[in-house]
């Protein structure tokens, strides 16, 4: 199962109310079927905006993050329970690549003169060509269907 | 007298150092392993090899330090944004590539979504970061 990264933002609550929310949270996630990996926490934060949830303004908050396992169809679902929770403020989830790709800086292509560049140098070949780049219309169909 | 000049020289010449070439680092390596080039047998062609005086390609800042950034480090991020105005700068002030660039990008829009940043300000105990850049002395001109 792949591995996910859920950031939370939690309104600020007495240490056995912000328990009970992330064990809710945790549960949400087991009975989907995934497991728990780590659960961190980043601290209590001062909210850069107000942020506004149930007819209440919040001005601070607490930030967590949950690292698990889940099947990808139940992901959906779990977003939207989270969305649904009133302690919850903030939400997202991010998934966790297994090999982080390895991506060479291009910073000395660019600083070149357009003339040097690969990009440029491409682009002008095409166009020399007369090629325009053709979408594939996707239709099923063998014709233009509608009426030009 | 000639005769005599010729062991004075040779031991004037002694004393002179050969000048050390800045030769980079590629070269002496490269140098080491002569046996295993092409035309190493014929002593009229030149040897092939990659070009030793090649300059070190210029990167930008976090590949240079292989800095990830992430919508976690805020400090990171906020270095990016405007002071005034909470804006990201564009790639010609940052004088990052474009790959970082968008990784920027995308962790400062998940940081202020989660509300770990701002989106029109700047947290205060960011302002006095170190700067990366000058903000009002571009490197490159806007595209536009």
């Amino acid at each position: 199962m792949p591995t996910y990264e859920l950031a939370l933002m939690l309104r600020t609550m007495s240490r056995p109310e912000i328990v009970t929310t992330l064990k809710r949270t945790t549960e949400a996630i087991f009975s989907k079927g995934g497991f728990l990996r780590q659960l961190d926490y980043l601290g209590d934060k001062q909210l850069p905006y107000r942020v506004h949830k149930n007819s209440q303004k919040h001005f601070t908050g607490s930030a967590f993050i949950v690292t698990f396992d889940v099947s990808p169809k139940k992901l959906d679902d779990l977003l939207e329970e989270y969305t649904r929770d009133v302690d919850i403020l903030k939400r997202s989830i991010f998934k966790i690549e297994d090999e982080p790709q390895k991506i060479e800086c291009t910073l000395d292509e660019e600083l070149k003169p357009p003339a040097y560049r690969k990009e440029v140098i491409n682009m002008m070949e095409k166009a020399a060509k007369g090629q325009k780049e053709k979408y594939p219309q996707n239709t099923g169909l063998n014709y233009y269907p509608f009426q030009k | 007298m000639f005769l005599k000049l010729i062991p004075q020289i040779s031991n004037a010449l002694k004393g002179i150092k050969k000048p050390q070439m800045q030769i980079s680092a590629n070269f002496c390596s490269q140098v080491s392993n002569l046996n295993d080039f092409k035309n190493e047998g014929d002593s009229d062609e030149p040897i092939e090899m990659k070009n030793p005086f090649e300059k070190e390609k210029v990167k930008c800042i976090l590949c240079r330090n292989n800095i990830e950034p992430s919508y976690k480090n805020v400090q990171l991020l906020s270095q990016f944004q405007s002071p005034y105005t909470g804006r990201t700068y564009g790639r010609h002030i940052t004088g990052l590539c474009k790959n970082m660039q968008e990784k920027v990008e995308m962790s400062i829009m998940r940081a202020q979504h989660l509300g770990f940043m701002g989106y029109v300000t700047k947290q205060p105990r960011f302002l006095k970061d170190p700067k990366l850049f000058n903000p009002e002395k571009p490197q490159r001109p806007h595209k536009y």
